[in-house]
């Protein structure tokens, strides 16, 4: 197997007393899709965070390609190619659909303020450029029709496929969402989860997510994290963590003798 | 005559003054409440190299010279402002600047060379109207061919979310501190031009009372909108004013009559009258953008 491009090793964040997530080891490697699932309140935003640099880990490292990140501030770990998307909808809400996708596509251009500031040719052919980029997005998204609206304006599933869009306009090679499936129908997950396949081999990324549709979970990941109260508690394949004691009692509890 | 045309040559320093605020304000969503002390910067500057060293050329390229100093000694002191205070949110970035803004006059008050107390006199006069409203539309277009760009748009979406943001890859402490230079270094201008044409400037006339009063149009014309900013300006310099003149009954009430007309304001529309939109003409004729 090929070195992983992200590598959480024994990662720790404590606040105060509480240890929210407790030596975790992860590692996701290229066109990967990896799940991590667990009772609420296990730490996997957490670890969202701190891959995505809004918290620094309090001990452990996390390595992105041979780079250590903990430091790093979130923007320019977007720039190292680490993208995601939030379990309670982040948009620019009163921005236009296709201005949150050309924003996502800033660190691309080149041009400086001020010749945007004088109209120059380099700002209206990047400009330009970046337009058409973000509607062949949208179109893979088909949300290309109301790219004029504004975001606040879509309805909550199509909010949540242009978040997933906003975040693959940086060029990530590791896209993280977070509990993408919430709040959706049983029709809209199926969709999605046809679509997250879909999108890691059409992009060539690795995915790493987090979920609570168990259906959904099973049926698109490889391999699967299951965290409980901040520590590791199993990790295999859809068919193993199902079997899983440990897994199981997490989620049901223990039997009374 | 005169009076008239005083009238119109602040509304357009108020112009420059309220568009340069709503960058900061309205654009990135950072609550600066210091303006009055980069106009004072800008006025203040501008105005020591009118007095003690003018470049003996035409007036007017000594204007646009001594418009440059005030601007860029502006946008030096938004510099040093910004880099510490813009790490503070909300409410502590508006007391922080606020406390700036002041730190600023005493400074003037105490320093001699400048007039202190007594106030800066024998200003030349090399603003007049025209020369005034040219620095109007430049920083209109300035700002408004800023905001259509990537680095606008970076500016707003602090304004939107800034956790999305800096997922995105906007490093939001930049575009900040960009919008913060930017503003403060028109209000620098917005300072030369204003000792240019009145040839007396006072410390106490950029107290931070103006600095409320500039915060006020912006808010009156819709924060975020640039057209919303010109108009409130002109209102708010106008409204006082056109009171005044509504007899003697209403010119004694005319402060009461100017807040109860803003109580009522933010009580209806508390958006401001244009909210985030711009007044776009093509969209007035009923013609369709392509």
């Amino acid at each position: 197997m090929s070195a992983p491009i992200l590598h959480a090793n024994n990662i720790t964040m404590k606040f105060g007393g509480l240890v929210a997530v407790d030596q975790l080891n992860l590692k996701v490697f290229k066109n990967d899709l990896v799940g991590i699932i667990g009772p609420n309140g296990a730490g996997k935003t957490t670890v969202f965070n701190m891959i995505t640099g809004i918290y620094t880990p309090s001990d452990g490292e996390i390595i992105l390609e041979k780079r250590n990140i903990n430091t790093e501030r979130p923007y320019a770990i977007s720039q190292l190619g680490i993208s995601r998307t939030f379990q309670n909808i982040r948009l620019f809400k009163d921005l236009s659909v296709i201005d949150n996708i050309r924003l996502a596509g800033h660190q691309g251009l080149t041009y400086s303020a001020m010749s945007s500031i004088i109209r120059s040719k380099s700002f209206k052919t990047a400009e330009k450029k970046l337009t058409e980029e973000a509607i062949d997005l949208l179109k893979i998204f088909k949300l290309e029709n109301k790219k004029d609206f504004l975001a606040k304006n879509l309805p909550y599933g199509e909010q949540r496929r242009l978040e997933i869009a906003r975040a693959l306009a940086t060029g990530p090679q590791l896209l993280l969402l977070d509990e993408p499936a919430a709040g959706m129908n049983p029709n809209e997950t199926n969709e999605l989860s046809e679509l997250i396949g879909w999108l890691r081999d059409y992009f060539k990324i690795a995915i790493l997510l987090i979920e609570h549709d168990m259906g959904l979970v099973m049926n698109v990941c490889e391999r699967i994290y299951v965290l409980d109260y901040g520590k590791l508690i199993a990790h295999g394949t859809p068919g193993e963590i199902q079997n899983n004691p440990k897994v199981i009692e997490a989620y049901l509890g223990t039997e009374v003798d | 005559m005169e009076y008239l045309a005083h009238l119109t040559l602040n509304c357009g320093i108020f112009i420059i003054l309220a568009v340069s605020l709503n960058l900061i304000n309205g654009m990135a969503g950072q609550f600066s409440l210091g303006h009055a002390g980069f106009w004072a910067i800008g006025a203040y500057t501008g105005a020591a190299f009118s007095v003690f060293s003018p470049l003996p050329i035409p007036d007017w390229m000594n204007l646009f010279i001594g418009c440059g100093i005030g601007g860029i000694s502006a946008s030096i002191a938004g510099i040093l402002i910004g880099i510490p205070c813009l790490r503070l949110r909300g409410d502590y970035l508006a007391i922080a600047t606020l406390g700036f803004s002041e730190i600023i006059r005493l400074l003037i008050v105490n320093m001699d060379v400048v007039g202190g107390p007594r106030g800066f006199t024998n200003i030349p006069k090399w603003a007049n109207l025209g020369w005034v409203y040219l620095w109007v539309v430049i920083t209109i277009l300035f700002i408004s061919n800023l905001m259509k760009g990537t680095h606008g748009r970076a500016i707003i979406s602090i304004r939107e979310d800034e956790i999305a943001a800096e997922s995105i890859g906007i490093n939001t402490f930049k575009y900040k501190l960009m919008a913060f230079v930017i503003g403060s270094g028109f209000a620098g201008v917005a300072g030369a031009l204003f000792a240019y044409s009145q040839q007396f400037i006072h410390p106490n006339g950029f107290n931070f009372l103006w600095s409320v009063i500039i915060l006020l149009m912006i808010i009156l014309g819709g924060l975020g909108s640039i057209t919303g900013a010109v108009i409130g300006a002109v209102i708010l310099t106008l409204l006082p004013e056109v009171l005044r003149l509504m007899g003697e009954t209403i010119s004694q009430w005319r402060m009461v009559i100017y807040s109860l007309l803003l109580i009522m304001l933010m009580l209806w529309r508390p958006q401001g009258l244009f909210g985030k939109k711009e007044l776009n003409l093509s969209a007035l004729l009923g013609r369709k953008k392509s």
